[in-house]
């Protein structure tokens, strides 16, 4: 193995046992495994990579973490193109296995589901993206497609059991992604989705850039998560190179890191309200938003926050005067957003629109690992600023909201009181507003790699990156809304057709950080 | 009863927005001059994601929001591309999106205007090398009209949309 030097725990949290456990061959994994099952372990992420040292060798590295007993686990084996699945297992990896066998054309043996995932009809036959021997540009794709390589849903047949089919195309102003739903009168008894229409090619236009100018592309991930995606590379490029930003710098980025959480949260909450036709009540959430969007202009120069984060710092410091502003501003944020909160929720047809609409029980986080305010809805506590802190959150640790209803209305109100805790954080931070430099320029970007992970609006962003020869050889993101959407397949059952829209504002997740 | 007498004098729901952009009235006031002599006061946009990040639609969406408002300028956004005068096409087009778009364009009636919206649209961007996209949207339908920008901000998208009923009326 060329590249993998030891670097301890791939979190910074001393209180987590880490083990890393590198399997010459598959044997054994599946025992391993399934031990994890049982102790009620989560997959965090599953990733395949080439080595860099043998073409058409593949290394598949699992990460399941176990909260209960404080425990990551990293498993590593070695194949040359057939591998296990863990989908029976752990439901999420199915997404994963279909992922690794469109991009590198790995066989995961035993899987349920083995349709092509990012790749649609239109791709060529062996076709792998991933793998280093295809060389990144414009292809040629098919246009007349057989009709064995067509895509098959998943069909419902009976009496009075009819489809409807949504997308890619919506109604709303939003990304493209097709929803098929089974119904039976009004009541949905299957819904299955199918995305990836907005699948660019992210991770492999990474690969031979170097660390800094891939900050752009990890901007694009998802147009609203720039902050997060980008500070996640910069944790993983920092990780690799030994880089302690300083106190300032880490301040700042969590200012941008909540402001962005703000903006989000703020969409969502008035995406919900309008959904049920209640647009009095949506206005003062997008009125906020966009004053919210216009301060961050003022601030970070951007209406989104790109070109903010840089390895190793910001690209530019906040004076106090400005900062005060926001303070004061983030105040008034507070103040509106509670009233506009309490408004909502005193409407009695509000309410009934809301409570019990589209729940998503709390036995399904662990299977799907779901994370975010969609998993805190759901009765998990879990929050990757408070798990593995990270910057600024070593030193502050945010306040979490839980719920165990799972309904759209657990989610409306822990979204209102996440944007109210975050104005809350930010006072705090700038109260305590740390000096010094901003960034750290001189650095050398040693060979190695690392994981980070980030808790962004939707949940937690997770980011491995291998750096070889000085340059990215593989860079995988897995945002939360990949393992989140499942969630959605569950939480529409037994709701009627017309209720979908505001259960997928609920949840409110990004197609393109999806799709990558 | 009680809380109808509670409803009559509690404060109003509403609220007065505060510091409207001037550059955006202005312009908007200019488009609604022209949306109404070119499009007899209404103008129907359709928008299509074809690769974007979402920050464009985000943008789009905004236009709709208390501080910008451009309904009051005649400009609404449509369900269907079959009620569609304009098409407001973002992202570079991917390979998955190339058919669906081509079917959007072919249903909305004619005559009609494609605006890209966003530098991927228009060039490309980012992503104009990679084995995912097709290519620009002036690649897969004819486009009229390119509002460049990372996203573009309202008022600039307001701006392009006045360019393009200029052209129009002419």
């Amino acid at each position: 193995m060329v590249n993998s030097p030891d670097k301890g725990n791939i979190f910074d949290n001393t209180a987590v046992n880490y083990e890393k456990i590198v399997l010459p061959n598959p044997a054994g994994f599946k025992e391993k495994v399934i031990s994890l099952k049982e102790s009620g372990s989560v997959l965090l992420c599953l990733l395949c990579l080439e080595d860099p040292s043998s073409k058409d060798v593949f290394r598949l590295i699992y990460l399941f973490e176990n909260f209960d007993y404080m425990q990551v686990s990293e498993i590593e084996y070695v194949t040359d193109g057939s591998a296990i699945s863990v989908s029976e297992l752990f439901p999420v990896a199915s997404l994963y296995e279909r992922e690794i066998s469109d991009g590198f054309g790995v066989v995961f043996e035993g899987s349920y589901d083995r349709r092509r995932l990012f790749l649609h009809e239109s791709y060529p036959d062996n076709f792998h993206p991933l793998r280093k021997s295809f060389l990144n540009g414009p292809i040629k794709t098919r246009d007349e497609i057989p009709e064995e390589d067509l895509y098959v849903f998943k069909r419902l047949e009976g009496k009075g059991v009819y489809e409807v089919a949504v997308g890619p195309v919506h109604a709303g102003i939003i990304e493209p992604g097709h929803f098929r739903f089974s119904v039976i009168g009004e009541t949905i008894f299957n819904l299955e989705t199918r995305f990836y229409y907005l699948h660019r090619g992210i991770e492999k236009l990474a690969e031979g850039k170097k660390p800094d100018e891939c900050l752009k592309i990890a901007e694009s991930v998802s147009g609203d998560e720039a902050a997060s995606n980008s500070v996640c590379l910069c944790l993983a490029v920092e990780r690799i190179a030994g880089i302690k930003p300083s106190l300032r710098a880490e301040a700042l980025r969590g200012i941008a890191l909540e402001m962005e959480r703000i903006c989000s949260l703020l969409s969502d909450c008035a995406g919900m309200l309008t959904d049920v036709g209640y647009p009095i009540g949506a206005s003062p959430f997008m009125a906020r938003k966009e004053e919210c969007m216009r301060i961050i202009k003022r601030l970070f120069g951007h209406r989104f926050m790109r070109g903010y984060m840089r390895i190793g710092g910001v690209s530019h410091d906040i004076v106090s005067t400005e900062l005060l502003v926001l303070e004061s501003f983030i105040a008034g944020i507070e103040e509106k957003v509670k009233e506009a909160y309490n408004n909502a929720i005193n409407s009695s047809t509000l309410i009934d629109r809301l409570a019990t609409t589209g729940i998503i029980e709390p036995r399904f986080v662990r299977p799907l690992n779901l994370t975010g305010p969609v998993g805190r809805a759901s009765g998990s506590r879990r929050d990757v600023r408070a798990d593995y802190p990270y910057g600024i959150y070593k030193s502050f640790t945010p306040e979490l909201f839980s719920s165990d209803a799972g309904d759209v209305l657990s989610r409306f109100m822990i979204k209102s009181e996440d944007i109210m805790a975050s104005a809350r954080f930010i006072k705090k931070i700038i109260c305590e507003m740390p000096e010094g430099e901003i960034n750290d320029i001189n650095h050398e970007i040693p060979d190695g790699c690392a994981f980070a992970m980030v808790e962004g609006a939707r949940g937690q962003n997770l980011t491995y990156l291998n750096v070889y020869n000085g340059t990215v050889w593989r860079y995988k993101v897995r945002t939360a809304s990949f393992t989140n959407w499942l969630s959605i397949e569950h939480a529409v059952m037994n709701n009627i057709v017309p209720d979908f829209p505001v259960i997928n504002k609920s949840l409110n997740l990004s197609y393109s950080g999806n799709d990558l | 009863m009680n809380a109808f007498f509670r409803k009559l004098i509690q404060k109003p729901l509403s609220e007065k927005v505060e510091a409207k952009d001037p550059d955006f009235e202005f312009y908007g006031n200019q488009l609604k001059k022209e949306i109404n002599s070119v499009f007899k006061r209404s103008l129907a946009i359709r928008e299509v994601d074809c690769g974007s990040d979402n920050a464009a639609e985000i943008e789009i969406n905004n236009l709709s929001s208390p501080y910008y408002d451009v309904e009051r300028f005649g400009v609404t956004f449509v369900a269907s591309p079959r009620h569609a005068d304009v098409l407001f096409v973002t992202g570079a087009v991917t390979h998955n999106m190339k058919y669906a778009l081509k079917k959007v364009y072919d249903a909305a009636p004619s005559p009609k205007f494609v605006v890209a919206v966003g530098d991927e649209a228009c060039n490309g961007g980012i992503f104009k090398d990679s084995y995912a996209i097709y290519g620009p949207v002036s690649s897969v339908i004819p486009v009229d009209m390119e509002i460049l920008g990372n996203p573009p901000e309202p008022v600039e998208m307001i701006k392009g949309l006045l360019v393009l009923m200029e052209k129009a009326g002419r």
